[in-house]
């Protein structure tokens, strides 16, 4: 996302270069290594490294058997080796469970937000009935309204509703996203308009445009939204400290958070372990898809 | 061809025109549905709420504006807003400075390798929750476990206990959010300069401009609004801190941490004061659209518009 210097508001815009892996471009074309660069690289790859060394001294930790845990000088290898941590995590803390929340959630968020963008995408760009700025400008003030300020009314009515300490309470209100809307509206507004016609006169109807044409043309957008809503609520922390409170109902991040300080708190090495079974698939599919993750910030702007 | 000549041309056009209408509504009707109930509404809920005094409890009693002045007068407040504010200040400036710097540094770096690494070095901290960012460095920052502690006293420094230290909590909190958040920004500055024509940098380059002046006066005007993107997406999302201080030090020691929304949370879900909690959402609001106005008031100032 850029923003639009006449108005100041967000643009969309189609996904920015691939910033990650693709770096032919960037340095000048007269490469001479100069002294003063090579002491630049090697400052870099040191900040480089002081940036990972949480991580491996989580996943070096998390390694290794817990009697030798946080030795002192601390130790960058797993010495001895055990996995003893991680078949402990599954004693301390209902993970497998948590695992399933944090999946089904973010699913059903991830889907159930973009097929209602979707639809009131199409409405907002293709059929522009009577007053349908006015209403795209008022949903889009909505982005300036803090989520604290919100979540206290829907608190209040998810309890009347019997709906708290269950996950309904944080994917109802995820089901509609301002954001994903007006991005998906800009896409489908930078369509061109003449395949609708084309496609009318053949006899087609707004849902078959919608799904067969501009859904499939929308594929760099809709994995970008996809990606940024799967990523919140994977990672969302305020919502499920909120409205969830039984272990057993509760997702990662917040199941993370009472193992450690929670009603018999687990060993910091079983939390190390714990933090790496959330960690690293993360990591993983990072490393196989970093491409669209760094696109998908590129190209919205947004914070995850 | 205008709507009023297809209304006169065309007898079946008035309908179509009702159909098309018709259609719009129901497109849009499902996500409108779902504005109205969980955001709008919401928000007009929470300013009635903000009168009231209202612990879900007994039934909520109007009190009119005593919420806000009772806001105005807690002695808390100033402490809150002034954590929130240095925070906020120092979040900005470090990941702009920071994030700016390392793009244009890493983007000259010519190694693939090692370009590659530091690509993923900065990004990837930003994909990891709040919760597991916060968990593992509450570790490492630790007098004793963490190895911060660990290797300052081999080199003979004394590290401070940084989350029981007042002194140290908020710093420490900052260096946090930069490791956690630095990537965005610097993805977002990455993409800046890739609009940076590189003949314009060539031009100077030939003209006799040094690396400073290529900087400041090519580089750093077309970034313009890329900086002010970002100025303003750091500021929105610093001013509403919340879970590495709820996590790790909840607010404390003596309030040295206590940011507005920690406080909101406080007030509304610990001691269940919802109406005053709703007094304290406003402000944030308030303070948001504030100063995000006054970032666009300022913009033409010093923002390069092409």
């Amino acid at each position: 996302m850029t923003l639009d210097l006449e108005t100041g508001r967000p643009t969309a815009s189609t996904p920015g270069p691939d910033l990650l892996t693709r770096i032919d471009r960037a340095p000048r074309r007269h490469r001479r290594t100069s002294t003063g660069s090579i002491v630049l690289d090697v400052a870099l790859a040191v900040f480089g490294v002081v940036m990972i060394a949480p991580l491996v001294w989580l996943i070096v930790t998390s390694l290794t058997d817990p009697s030798a845990a946080f030795p002192t000088p601390p130790s960058w290898l797993p010495i001895p080796f055990s996995l003893q941590n991680f078949a402990d995590v599954f004693d301390y803390m209902p993970f497998g469970q948590q695992f399933g929340n944090s999946v089904l959630l973010a699913v059903i968020c991830t889907a159930g937000s973009l097929f209602f963008s979707v639809l009131a995408a199409y409405g907002f760009a293709r059929v522009e009935f009577r007053g349908s700025r006015g209403l795209l400008v008022f949903m889009l003030s909505a982005l300036m309204v803090p989520a604290q300020l919100v979540i206290i009314p829907v608190f209040i009515m998810m309890r009347e509703l019997g709906l708290v300490d269950t996950l309904a309470a944080l994917w109802l209100p995820a089901l509609v996203n301002v954001f994903q809307i007006f991005f998906l509206t800009q896409y489908f507004r930078s369509i061109p308009r003449e395949l609708d016609e084309a496609a009318t006169i053949d006899g087609a109807g707004h849902l078959w445009i919608l799904f067969r044409m501009l859904v499939p043309l929308s594929g760099p957008a809709l994995s970008a939204l996809a990606i940024l809503s799967f990523e919140a609520s994977w990672n969302g922390y305020f919502g499920p400290l909120i409205f969830l409170s039984s272990p057993e109902n509760m997702t990662l991040p917040l199941g993370l958070v009472v193992l450690q300080n929670g009603f018999g708190a687990a060993p910091a090495a079983v939390v190390f372990a714990a933090i790496t079974l959330v960690v690293l698939p993360v990591l993983i599919v990072f490393l196989l898809f970093q491409k669209q993750f760094v696109s998908s910030i590129a190209s919205t702007g947004l914070k995850g | 061809m205008t709507e009023s000549t297809m209304l006169v041309r065309r007898p079946g056009a008035m309908l179509r025109r009702r159909r098309t209408e018709a259609a719009g509504w129901m497109f849009v009707s499902p996500a409108l549905l779902l504005f109205l109930v969980f955001i709008a509404g919401p928000f007009a809920f929470a300013i009635v709420l903000a009168l009231f005094k209202w612990d879900l409890l007994t039934d909520p009693q109007f009190i009119g504006f005593d919420n806000f002045a009772a806001l105005f007068a807690d002695p808390v407040l100033p402490q809150v807003l002034g954590n929130t504010f240095v925070f906020a200040l120092a979040s900005v400036v470090t990941h702009i400075v920071f994030g700016l710097l390392l793009a244009i540094a890493v983007n000259r770096v010519v190694s693939r390798t090692l370009n590659y690494f530091l690509r993923v070095a900065i990004f990837f901290p930003f994909l990891i929750s709040w919760a597991a960012v916060s968990l593992l460095w509450k570790y490492v920052l630790d007098p004793t476990f963490g190895y911060v502690a660990q290797y300052g006293a081999v080199v003979g420094i004394d590290t401070p206990n940084f989350f029981t230290d007042p002194a140290w909590a908020l710093p420490a909190i900052i260096v946090i959010d930069l490791w956690h958040t630095l990537g965005f920004t610097f993805i977002i500055m990455l993409a800046g300069l890739q609009t940076v024509p590189t003949e314009l940098l060539e031009a100077a380059r030939t003209d006799g401009a040094n690396a400073w002046q290529t900087f400041w006066r090519v580089t750093l005007p077309l970034m313009s609004p890329t900086l002010f993107f970002a100025t303003i997406i750091t500021f929105i999302g610093a001013f509403q801190i919340f879970e590495p201080i709820q996590i790790i030090t909840q607010g404390g020691p003596n309030d040295a941490t206590k940011t507005i929304v920690m406080y909101l949370y406080e007030r509304g879900f610990q001691a269940f004061d919802m109406g005053y909690a709703a007094a304290v959402a406003i402000l944030v609001f308030v303070i948001v659209m504030g100063v995000t106005l006054l970032q666009f008031i300022g913009r033409r100032k010093w923002v390069h518009e092409a």
